[in-house]
Formats: structure tokens, sequence, C-alpha cells
């Protein structure tokens, strides 16, 4: 009977420290593993951007078609840019480049693997985003790329590779800041966001929300938003928040076109900013605090003389047309 | 069970649970490095 009491007992603090594990890793499931897509894996790449949904010279991309005026045969710029901006320049591509102009390893697209794409070497269009496609303008492997502004490293890239960059203003675009929709804020100042961000605010009763940490997400050091966001900063540090924040409420901060067309997540919503909601009405007429320009980036000793031609026209009626039709801002 | 066995299986269990949580944190702080932030605040539990 003794043996059989300290055999259960025996058995019962093994099963116990199972189930304390097993209710331990759950709840690390449920509050983040759940949540995370893996830029690896086909979810997270469709999260960024689906490429093949805006393929030139494809009749199935959502791309916008005109009746362009020019026509590009030979000498084709490389075009490249962030995901956010592929719908535009691949529109662009498609309406002035001959069809044969964009080509895949292979001989046919496939987001199966890393990156989400496989536009050949000699392809005229690629997307590496904003990371590499700054380094590939300073190498030279692209001609143009469509980004928003840079970071101080990308700047510092290109003057240590001796390599002078020209940024033409081609369009708008609103900065905003996203939290989910259950979330009950809607509006905050600037400067409240900037105190989340210094982690001088921790809990969202401090901005008029729910009893929940904040965890302020940032960005990939390098990519268009998180450089937009230290500019928003300013001389404002970052704070070091709890490592156990990531259990709170999220707030995070990226482009409206790209949240609102290319993402188009129902289950975030933006928030508007010192009382002004990121509505295309308030980037036009400059009431929403902070937005954000976009360029055509070039090589200052690029040859190529498609490149004044092709920017030019992306200035020009037609050019703006295809950026304010595909849901940005035109420049003016 | 002897406690030695008992010892070597409790301590053993213990481990294995011990190198599967340390693991599963582990993929969670790299994963979110890369994730997509848009998606990781619209699957917050409210």
């Amino acid at each position: 009977m003794k043996g059989k009491n300290i055999l259960l007992k025996q058995l019962i603090a093994i099963t116990m420290v199972v189930v304390i594990f097993a209710m331990i890793n759950l709840s690390i499931y449920m509050l983040v593993t759940n949540r995370l897509a893996n830029n690896f894996s086909d979810t997270s790449q469709a999260k960024m951007v689906d490429v093949e949904k805006y393929l030139p010279h494809n009749p199935d991309s959502d791309l916008v078609r005109i009746d362009s005026s020019l026509k590009l045969s030979d000498n084709l710029p490389v075009l490249d840019g962030a995901a956010a901006l592929l719908p535009v320049y691949a529109a662009f591509v498609d309406n002035v480049y001959p069809k044969g102009s964009v080509t895949f390893e292979g001989g046919k697209f496939s987001d199966d693997n890393f990156y989400g794409e496989n536009f050949a070497k000699n392809s005229k269009m690629q997307y590496k985003n904003t990371v590499r496609g700054y380094q590939a303008i300073v190498d030279g492997t692209t001609d143009i790329l469509f980004c928003a502004s840079p970071s101080s490293e990308q700047v510092q890239y290109a003057k240590d590779n001796g390599i002078e960059l020209k940024y033409v203003p081609i369009g708008k675009e609103a900065f905003v800041f996203f939290v989910n929709k259950n979330n009950p804020v809607d509006n905050l100042t600037a400067e409240q966001i900037r105190k989340i961000y210094s982690c001088e605010y921790k809990n969202w009763k401090e901005v008029g929300g729910a009893d929940r940490t904040i965890n302020p997400v940032t960005r990939l050091e390098g990519s268009g938003s998180q450089s937009a966001m230290n500019a928003f900063m300013g001389d404002t540090e970052y704070g070091i928040k709890s490592p156990f924040a990531v259990t709170g409420a999220s707030i995070g901060f990226s482009f409206r076109y790209y949240m609102d067309s290319v993402v188009g997540n129902e289950d975030v919503k933006m928030l508007s900013l010192n009382g002004v909601y990121p509505s295309k009405e308030n980037i036009e007429n400059d009431t929403y605090p902070v937005i954000a320009q976009f360029f055509a980036i070039y090589r200052a000793d690029n040859e190529n003389e498609n490149i004044p031609v092709l920017i030019d026209w992306i200035l020009s009626d037609e050019g703006q047309k295809i950026i304010e039709d595909t849901g940005y801002v035109r420049i003016n | 069970m002897k406690p030695k066995t008992f010892n070597i299986i409790f301590f053993t269990v213990l481990a294995l649970c011990a190198v599967f949580t340390i693991a599963h944190f582990i993929y969670d702080v790299n994963a979110y490095q890369h994730c997509s932030i848009i998606y990781f605040i619209a699957k917050e539990l409210w």
C-alpha cells in the first residue's frame, strides 16, 4: 500500500511538470507564436505584397492602365522599388515597356522562394524592396528605384561608395499609426506617440485607453517606414520596452496605401493623428500632419538617356494619373 | 519506483520540457524580428 502511494505521488510529480510546461507553452503560443508569420512563409509573403497580382503585361493583373503617349523600346531603365510602391512602378512598366521586357528565372513567375519572386537578372523590372533596393541602385544593378526617403545608413552607403543619388519626388503619402480594431483608442497626438515610443507612456490608460500594456512595435532598420518613423521621432530617443510588452496591446506604423490597399487587413485600424484621419482627402489638402513624399531615385552618373524621359513622363499628367488611380496622392 | 529511477525520469522529463520551452522562446524572438507587424497586431487577443 505504502509503495503504491509513493508510486502515485511520483507519477503525479512527473505529470505536474509536464502539465505546467504545457500550460506555459500554450500561453506563449496563444499570446505570441500564433501571431507570428515569418517572412519565409507563404503567409507572410502575401502579407508583404502579392507580387503575382502586379505583374506587367498580364491581363489579369491589378494595375492601372492608360493610353500612354510614351512607349520605350530599347535602353530600358531597370525599375525596382519598395513593396508599397510595386503597384505603381509595375504599372509604369506595363504602360511604357514592351512585352518581353519582364522575364523570370525558369521562364515563368514563381513566388515559392525566400523573396517571393523570381525576376531574371536581365528583367527590366525587379522587386528587391527598400533595403536591398538601395544597395542595388548604388551598386548599379538598378537604374531607377521607387522608395520613400532613405535612412541615414543608406545615405552613408552611397557616400562611402562615392555615388551621388538624385531624388525626384513623384507622389505623396500619409505616414500612419495603427492598432487592433478592438483597441478603443481612435486618436493620438504626435506628442503622445513620441512618449509611447520613448516608453514614457507604458499603459494604454495613460492615453485614454484600456488598462493594458503598450507594445510599441518598430520595423527593420533601413525599411522605408522605419526611416519615416525615425524622422517622426526627431530628437526623441526610443525607449527600451519590457520583454513582456509583446503580450500587451500593440501600436505599429506604416504607409496608408500599403495598409489600406496592398494588405487590406480589416482587423487593424488606422488612428487619427492630432484629430485628423489619414484619408486621401486629408493628404491632398495637407491637413494630415505627417505626409511623406516618395521618390524616383537614380544615380547622377547614370547615362541612360531614357531615365530623364521616363521621369518626365511620370511627372506628367499621364504618370500622375497612374499614381492617383493606384491610390496614392499626386505630387502636384 | 526506486528513488534513483524516479530522479532520473523526473529530471529527464524536466530537462526535456525546459529545452522545449527555451526552443519555443528562441523561435518566437527570432520570428518576431521578421514577422508581418500588421498580421501580428491584427491577431491580437482582446
